[in-house]
């Protein structure tokens, strides 16, 4: 790869998603649950860690008291046959099982209530991992789809919503730790998990299992937001997308159409219907772009678009060479698309 | 320190003809391996067909009249096989060379019907997963008879030319081992290939 | 059994010159044709470790700039491809072209020492083995000179290491080098069991084997019943993206997840693998450092054999977010937990036998106490992720990382290089510097907890492995940070005992035969061992027979063995007593020619399927050539 190339992908990535997530360093962890899963899986983890940190001490300070013993006393003073065997069982038998039974045990009922099933009715999206960002579907009580979007998942606060796993390539993990475990979109099979998000917030996810060059610029929000305020951004992605307001859009629109834009992305209510990329309907009502690696500035759209190598090495998005005016246009048109 | 004299060994055999023989061991393990290489592709097969929607995909069985026969002949070369060991076990050299040949026969007549077999074989590796699991144990069987086959030639060369004894005989007795473990591995695979498929159409 | 069969107890005087011809009897070639002859079990275990050590030190360095590259947000460093490349390779060299081979190559040395013999059962085949790992080693590491070293990680899931996701030879060479670890390690495990099981001194029936040589036995068994998974499932990978099988191509009805079930039947027990035989390098030391026998050999034992037989049954822990039933999945978290108790008994008879013993802190000992404390926070992590909810959380992140780490490199590289100061004198004849070792513990024990301590955090954070970069507002860079400080400290750490063993080999003070007074028969014949190995195959009473011929001033030996040709004792399984003798075969070209024959086969079929056939019969006729019997013809 060219030096610069690498540079400039620095620094957009810098200038990225700190405005989205400013500061809010547990945006990504699972420390710091706001959901159903999360919450259970961490109220697993503190008192297993107080567990073995006492059960780590209690062996080093037998080790050290084992090993220090006769150097204090200036003499050997070795345990007798039978209180050896007293210590190997006491400490090498009956504690493992009184650590491990209790902690497999609660592991087991809590693995129950994370996988119970999902009220009838409730919310479906599904979600296709794709090299390297994500496809995601709203799907009616029929199955059928009633809007596609990419790289950004709304869901209502407070309500469990049921996610369909999928992959139409290489094997991808959904993870968004805040909230959930993840879960893998294995090719050929659906994997069904589901999310509640106890907080209304922006949390991060990112894709957990390795999936080739650019595994690690592949994220995306989830956006969990008020009953009324999903209802609302869920109608809108129903919609085709608007028609152009002004001459400046309208060109815009004909460089999408005719350049090689349309080959990969749809637009609803237009005749692009490429089907290899996301997406772009309501392109300007995402908050980043290229699987949440820049934030949706018109100026890192327009960085994208031209190069798109420079911000992800690697992903499959050629670069496209358009006129200052031309690219003016195409991202005013873009950019009106809410 | 004085080092005192314990266990004289200047009396013992230095031949080893049967199971103290560390090449007997040797060959042991390698049999063990293969019994786990041929029972991972046991597993294999069965894993692909519990998954598929048909198997075969075609809903067609393949024959079965000729791999019975084949799995007659192994089982035929493999008494010959032991005969031939019994022969050297009474340092019967001329039995020891008969039998070894009359193995090495029988299981080249195999390799040819296998042969014939595989290039009837109306599917492909490239067409599905069943034909891929189908070919490479077909293959896999197919290249340890080769094996079985060129090795005890060499065998069989060196029993004609009188070098086994009842004594310097351990030659004969791993490959026999050897030859045994090949056409029992037959046994899994024939069932595999040419029962199951009748399990799951039947 | 009465071993003392010999009428008399007739006092054995040996001469300089039947001693000189045993020596030139068992000599082995020098110089550079030489050098492909030798069979001699010392020398290809010595080759074994120098060379694994070689490829950890060129896997290490791969880790330290995969380190660099991280050390930072949105370095610039190393690039997706390189990266990816690197963390494959990385893998890839430390799990199986590091770990498993020197485990091999130290039992390869040290336990036809420890059981009183003069070689292995089949030294042509050892230095097979070894030819083929070299040679496996040395193609992987030219494919990464060449750009076109393996990225699609060391357990290379499908449909990614498929031929339409990773077109190009990278996955071909890992599926081609794997097949010679594979082979290498095989050969070394079966020789090992002939060995262990055939060829002890007399009178080491089971239950006076060094603990050193059960674990080399178990890790033996280990060895043999895990690695036909890989080879099969290395087989079907190697099909699909040469002749276009369809094992793995869902659309034909291949199934991706026999991938992940084959890979980690083995990929599970190859951990313990490597663990198993660094138990037994830690019972050893502790044994010869407190100076008294210790506590609860048959309990070591067992738990020895009992982590060998449940590691087979854990390999789904690797898979519980590829969606497989709940339940199923919940007897692998009970199986994962259960592996606690073995783990504990042995923990807990080191303690005991510590327990108020002269402990002298010689540097083998502190690299022990180490393991203690690292091994037990991996071991314990290694519980947490056995649960499912918690590991749906932890799975593929720097927790995980940071969890395997303290296993392998606490529970195994810790008491390995223990092992190395501790064997050292024995195979070089002199002694490290024990000031220098120290430093080299301390540096690599605090090295070790700053690097790989912070990342349990990054993982709970919800830091993912295998990424090169990450964006600033993550807040991962300031535990980034630390980590790669600490990686510096511990190559540094690491890089002392390397500077420290190069210089004994010429400065270090001699060693003497039994610098450390350990009672295994290993400490009973010179440092460095003469040709033959021992003068004469002694006879064994106890656990500990140099302890007992200290004490009683004197000991017993086998006789009868010929000076004009390699002879060795065959022994019982159980009890160890003389059967008989086998004549042992001496330098041979054939090995060398047939690991080459095998390797043109294997690196050939990556460019033509017709080399499998070619292979196929130049490794025919280079055994023939191998096992032909030469005139005259042996007559007794």
């Amino acid at each position: 790869m060219i030096p610069g190339t690498r540079s400039r992908a620095i620094v957009i990535l810098g200038a990225g998603i700190a405005t989205l997530l400013s500061g809010c360093s547990g945006s990504q962890s699972a420390l710091n649950p706001a959901g159903s899963a999360a919450d259970l899986i961490a109220r697993l983890w503190w008192p297993t860690l107080v567990v073995a940190s006492l059960v780590t001490m209690l062996v080093l300070a037998l080790l050290l008291v084992a090993i220090f013993r006769a150097h204090k006393k200036g003499a050997a003073l070795p345990l007798s046959a039978r209180q050896s065997r007293n210590l190997v069982i006491a400490c090498g038998i009956i504690l493992p099982l009184a650590a491990t039974i209790p902690f497999a045990l609660s592991s087991f009922s809590i693995g129950r209530e994370i996988d119970a099933p999902l009220p009838d009715g409730a919310l479906t999206v599904e979600v296709v991992g794709k090299l390297w960002w994500w496809e995601v579907h709203y799907l009616d009580e029929t199955g059928g789809r009633i809007a596609t979007t990419a790289n950004e998942i709304h869901i209502p606060v407070n309500e469990p919503v049921r996610f369909l796993l999928k992959s139409d390539n290489v094997i991808h993990s959904f993870w968004v730790p805040n909230l959930q475990g993840k879960t893998d979109m294995m090719p050929g099979r659906t994997n069904v998990t589901s999310v509640t998000a106890n907080q209304p917030g922006i949390y991060r996810g990112q894709c957990a299992e390795y999936c080739g060059t650019q595994h690690a610029l592949m994220a995306f929000l989830l956006v969990a937001e008020e009953p009324e305020a999903f209802e609302a951004w869920l109608e809108g992605q129903r919609q085709p997308a608007m028609e152009p307001a002004t001459a400046q859009e309208m060109l815009g629109r004909e460089v999408f159409l005719n350049e090689d834009c349309a080959d990969c992305h749809a637009i609803r209510g237009t005749s692009a219907e490429g089907q290899d990329g996301p997406d772009l309907t309501h392109i300007a009502s995402r908050r980043t772009l290229a699987a949440a690696t820049t934030p949706n500035r018109i100026g890192h759209l327009g960085g994208w678009i031209t190069d798109p190598q420079h911000i992800k090495p690697g992903n499959q998005m050629p670069s496209t060479e358009l006129s200052p005016a031309n690219l003016q246009a195409l991202l005013s048109y873009l950019g009106s698309l809410e | 320190m004085r080092v005192l004299e314990a266990v004289d060994v200047s009396g013992m055999s230095r031949f080893n003809p049967d199971r103290r023989a560390p090449l007997w061991w040797g060959i042991l393990g390698l049999i063990t391996i293969e019994s786990a290489v041929v029972l991972t592709f046991c597993v294999s097969y069965l894993y692909l067909a519990a998954y598929a929607e048909t198997w075969p995909p075609t809903g067609k069985v393949p024959p079965i009249l000729w791999p019975s026969i084949n799995l007659g002949l192994l089982l035929l070369s493999s008494f010959t096989m032991y005969l031939a060991g019994q022969g050297i076990n009474r340092g019967d050299k001329r039995v020891l060379a008969i039998g070894v040949t009359t193995s090495v026969l029988l299981a080249t007549v195999v390799l040819v019907l296998r042969s014939l077999e595989l290039m009837a074989y109306e599917f492909s590796w490239k067409d599905h997963a069943y034909g891929s699991i189908v070919w490479a144990i077909s293959v896999f069987h197919y290249v340890h008879v080769t094996s079985i086959v060129v090795g005890s030639a060499v065998v069989a060369i060196l029993a004609w030319r009188g070098y086994f004894t009842r004594e310097r005989q351990i030659g004969v007795v791993v490959d026999t081992n050897y030859w045994y473990f090949v056409c029992i591995a037959w046994i899994p695979f024939y069932l595999l290939l040419y029962w199951v498929p009748r399990l799951y159409v039947g | 059994m009465t071993l003392h069969k010999a009428a008399e107890q007739r006092d054995i005087i040996d001469s300089p010159e039947e001693t000189a011809h045993l020596a030139r009897t068992w000599y082995s070639p020098r110089g550079f044709p030489g050098w492909f002859t030798q069979v001699n079990q010392r020398m290809i275990g010595k080759r074994f470790i120098i060379t694994a050590f070689i490829f950890f030190l060129l896997a290490g360095i791969l880790g330290l700039l995969m380190r660099l590259q991280l050390a930072a947000p949105e370095q610039q460093l190393l690039g997706p491809e390189l990266y990816n490349q690197f963390f494959t390779m990385h893998g890839t060299v430390m799990m199986f072209f590091f770990a498993i081979p020197v485990m091999e190559g130290v039992a390869i040395y040290i336990v036809p020492l420890m059981v009183g013999t003069r070689d292995m059962a089949f030294p042509r085949l050892n230095a097979f083995g070894y030819y083929v790992y070299l040679i496996g080693g040395i193609v992987l590491f030219g494919s990464l000179l060449l750009g076109m070293a393996p990225n699609a990680g060391w357990f290379n899931y499908v449909p990614l290491a498929g031929k339409l996701y990773s077109p190009g030879y990278g996955v071909d060479v890992w599926t081609t080098m794997i097949t010679f670890i594979e082979v290498s390690a095989l050969t070394a495990a079966v020789e090992l069991i002939v060995t262990i099981l055939r060829m002890r001194a007399p009178g080491m029936s089971l239950n006076r084997m060094p603990l050193f040589v059960w674990a080399a036995l178990v890790m033996s068994f280990m060895i043999v019943f895990a690695m036909p998974a890989v080879i099969v499932s290395s087989t079907l990978l190697i099909l699909d993206r040469l002749v276009d099988t369809q094992f793995f191509i869902v659309e034909s009805g291949g199934e991706p997840l026999l991938w992940q079930h084959l890979f980690w039947y083995f990929g599970h027990p190859e951990v313990y693998i490597i663990l198993v035989p660094a138990l037994g390098m830690i019972s050893t030391i502790i044994i010869t450092f407190t100076g008294r026998p210790i506590f609860g050999y048959t309990a070591l034992v067992l738990s020895v054999v009992a982590i060998g037989f449940v590691s087979f049954g854990l390999w789904v822990h690797h898979m519980f977010t590829t969606g497989l039933p709940q339940l199923g999945m919940s007897f692998f978290t009970a199986a994962s937990a259960m592996i606690a108790i073995p783990s504990g008994v042995q923990i807990f008879c080191w303690i005991a036998s510590l327990w108020g013993a002269k402990i002298r802190f010689h540097t083998p000992m502190l690299w022990v106490l180490g393991f203690f404390a690292i091994f037990v926070i991996g071991g314990l992590t290694g519980v947490m992720v056995a649960s499912i909810p918690f590991d749906t959380q932890v799975h593929d992140t720097f927790f995980v990382v940071a969890h395997f780490h303290y296993v392998l490199i606490g529970g195994a590289v810790f008491p390995l290089i223990g092992a190395v100061y501790y064997w050292w004198p024995k195979i070089i004849g002199r002694m490290m510097n024990e000031t220098a070792g120290k430093w080299s513990f301390w540096l690599a024990f605090i090295g070790f907890n700053i690097t790989f301590f912070p990342m349990h955090q990054l993982g709970l954070e919800g830091m993912p492995r295998r990424i090169y970069t990450y964006a600033d507002e993550m807040g991962w860079g300031d535990l980034n940070m630390l980590a790669t400080i600490g990686a510096l400290v511990l190559a540094v750490g690491f890089g002392i005992t390397l500077v420290n063993a190069i210089w004994s080999v010429s400065r270090g003070r001699p060693a003497g035969t039994n610098p450390w007074n350990a009672p295994t028969l290993e400490w009973a014949t010179e440092s460095p061992p003469a040709s033959y190995n021992f003068r004469h195959i002694p006879v064994v009473e106890s656990r500990w027979p140099l302890w007992d011929w200290q004490r009683q001033d004197e000991r017993r030996v086998v006789t009868g063995l010929r000076n004009d040709r390699r002879e060795v004792v065959l022994t019982s399984v159980l009890d160890a007593s003389p059967v008989g003798v086998q004549v042992l075969p001496g330098p041979s070209i054939w090995p060398f020619a047939s690991a080459v024959a095998a390797s043109t086969g294997f690196i050939g079929i990556i460019f033509h399927p017709i080399f499998f056939v070619i292979g196929f019969f130049l490794v025919f006729f280079s055994l023939v050539a191998w096992f032909w019997p030469r005139r005259p013809w042996r007559n007794d």
